[in-house]
């Protein structure tokens, strides 16, 4: 099997499923190699009633690369990232993807903007600046939300900016399913036989659910980054995969918290993430992306 | 099977060792791993290179309380494993303490790792505290020779010193002891080396009964980092499922090991090339290119019973 190797910068929990916590098991279980740099070491997700823990300064994030980079085994085939709150750590994460493509050309960049999501932003406002002159333009596949892409700029633009696959992960469009599902988008830069360029657009009608989860953006980039390693032009693919695999986790958490009366406590929603791993190694299908191609200029 | 383990452990960026190690072969076999990191470093401590950054024993204590604070304190294991800081040490068992106030029934799973080949490779102070504080508190503990010989006092020459010694540590604490490597000589050859296991129960009617089996594994020609993690991680799996027959729990931890190390080696020798010696990066074990037979191990090696 080949060797694949995945740089992750991300959050660690002693408990639950967020950040590194989310992204590197399922990435393991599909034989992928991750080194992983915790970004903070906090007890669980902020959405608990109480989270303590300790973050990584910008410095101390330079120190841990700088022991890699010392040892000479810099060299990775992904980058992955997701939420972050400190422009001073963004800023250090943007040199170290500049020298580690430098050292690997072929390198990828999976990268999350977490910026906000239904209107707000959740992450410091000088963050924005940051990924749209730095972090994006940096970045080969990024799965913003609705919310993230209209701070960002709008898809065909996002391409112009960097990646060549973007996929929106939510979008206040309208399903022609009716109510209880939501559009994703997804949009990759492909090269035809034929030596054209066009935009292979799909568009996702996906199931919605009725709870707040926390560390299923994390889970999506990082299946997302499996699946479009196992299918790098074929967009519909890789994303009927992602969004199946979440289908299957999410269903099993809901499953698992089902009880009369209360609202499950954010303890309870926590992904049933060893507990999936049938579903993550070989995910059934259960969503049908509809393409469209658009010619590029 | 709703199972959780608390593993307290060092994390590096690269390779797999402490959790890096533990973490990704117990969620494999479906444990619920809640892992707090005592160390962040970029890789282990035998490349020409490391750094990072260590957790003090008020910080492990401040994620401790997060947790507590949101009364999802309960375990049905801890696992602990290299330590270098007596404090960190101590506040380890005042937690451990805690969480079995919280839940009579928890198991700790302690790798009391001082030394090998006859020296402490942690600083000297750390000996008094796994002695009289941590190794009472533990339930299954996995000492090699030199370890079992320093915790007791007694040497061990022969099998029946070293059926004394696992008694000694018995009476200490654990129920369960594995003494994962020694010198005696193996019945199958010198490409062998001897780890031997006593496991204490407590019948129905009260009375004491002692399980005591013999193993022999295959010796490798290489030096790795991070199997003793795996191990203690690998018999804490295999214990759960089978908690009075430690001859069983043995033959597959030992199984696991000889499967991961056996892949390890060959990728290794392949990396380096013909006729040089790998080097730490290319020893890492092979841990995700082994999750068949973390799962299901095919049985390599028999334990026998003794007396």
């Amino acid at each position: 099997m080949q060797e694949r190797r995945v740089l992750s910068i991300q959050s660690h929990v002693v408990r639950g499923y967020v950040g590194n916590k989310s992204a590197v098991f399922p990435l393991q279980v599909l034989g992928f190699e991750v080194d992983s740099i915790n970004s903070v070491q906090f007890s669980n997700h902020t959405g608990y009633a109480h989270w303590k823990g300790q973050v990584l300064t910008a410095e101390e994030l330079n120190v841990l690369y700088e022991g890699i980079k010392l040892n000479n085994v810099h060299h990775y085939d992904y980058i992955l990232t997701g939420y972050s709150r400190d422009t001073s750590f963004l800023e250090t994460v943007v040199d170290i993807i500049k020298e580690l493509k430098t050292a690997n050309p072929g390198l990828v960049y999976v990268c999350d903007p977490v910026l906000g999501d239904q209107g707000a932003m959740y992450v410091p406002e000088n963050l924005l600046p940051i990924y749209k002159t730095k972090v994006v333009p940096l970045a080969d596949i990024l799965t913003p939300n609705q919310f993230e892409r209209k701070r960002l700029t709008v898809m065909d633009l996002l391409h112009d900016m960097g990646p060549e696959t973007v996929v929106l992960t939510s979008t206040d469009l309208r399903s022609k399913r009716g109510g209880g599902f939501l559009v994703a988008l997804g949009s990759q830069k492909i090269k035809k036989a034929d030596g054209t360029r066009v935009s292979q657009k799909i568009w996702m009608d996906i199931p919605k659910v009725d709870a707040v989860f926390v560390g299923t953006g994390d889970l999506f980039a990082a299946m997302l980054l499996a699946w479009t390693h196992h299918h790098p032009t074929d967009l519909k693919t890789a994303c009927e995969k992602t969004v199946s695999v979440m289908h299957h986790v999410i269903q099993r958490t809901i499953a698992y918290t089902a009880g009369p009366g209360k609202k499950p406590s954010p303890a309870l929603l926590e992904l049933r993430m060893v507990q999936s791993k049938a579903d993550i190694e070989n995910p059934t299908i259960v969503v049908q992306a509809e393409v469209l191609e658009t010619p590029l200029h | 099977m709703e199972c959780r383990v608390l593993s307290i452990q060092s994390h590096v960026v690269r390779g797999y060792v402490g959790n890096k190690s533990a973490s990704f072969p117990l969620q494999v076999l479906g444990f619920e791993v809640d892992s707090i990191n005592s160390v962040q470093f970029s890789n282990h401590t035998g490349y020409s290179h490391w750094k990072g950054q260590v957790l003090t024993a008020d910080e492990l204590h401040v994620l401790y309380e997060g947790i507590k604070l949101n009364n999802v304190h309960h375990y049905d294991y801890v696992l602990t494993g290299y330590t270098r800081d007596t404090s960190f040490l101590e506040m380890v068992v005042d937690i451990v303490q805690e969480l079995k106030r919280a839940n009579p029934n928890l198991v700790y799973v302690c790798d009391p790792v001082l030394g090998d080949h006859g020296s402490m490779y942690v600083p000297q102070n750390l000996y008094p505290v796994y002695k009289n504080k941590v190794v009472p508190v533990a339930d299954i503990i996995t000492p090699n020779q030199f370890e079992a010989e320093l915790l007791t006092g007694k040497n061990i020459s022969t099998q029946k010193d070293a059926v004394e010694v696992m008694d000694l540590l018995h009476a200490m604490g654990p129920d369960t002891v594995v003494i994962t490597s020694s010198d005696l000589p193996p019945r199958l050859g010198d490409r062998f080396l001897v780890s031997l296991g006593s496991q204490r129960h407590v019948r129905p009617d009260g009375s004491r009964t002692t399980q005591r089996v013999r193993i022999e594994v295959p010796k490798v020609d290489a030096v790795f980092v991070g199997t003793g993690d795996l191990f203690a991680a690998m018999l804490l799996a295999w214990t759960h499922h089978h908690p009075n027959d430690l001859k069983t729990a043995c033959e597959k931890t030992f199984s696991v090991m000889h499967h991961v190390i056996q892949r390890t080696i060959s990728f290794a020798h392949e990396l380096a090339g013909p006729g040089r010696r790998p080097s730490p990066p290319q020893l890492e074990l092979r841990m995700v290119q082994s999750k068949a037979d973390i799962e299901d191990p095919a049985i390599v090696t028999e334990a026998t019973i003794i007396s």
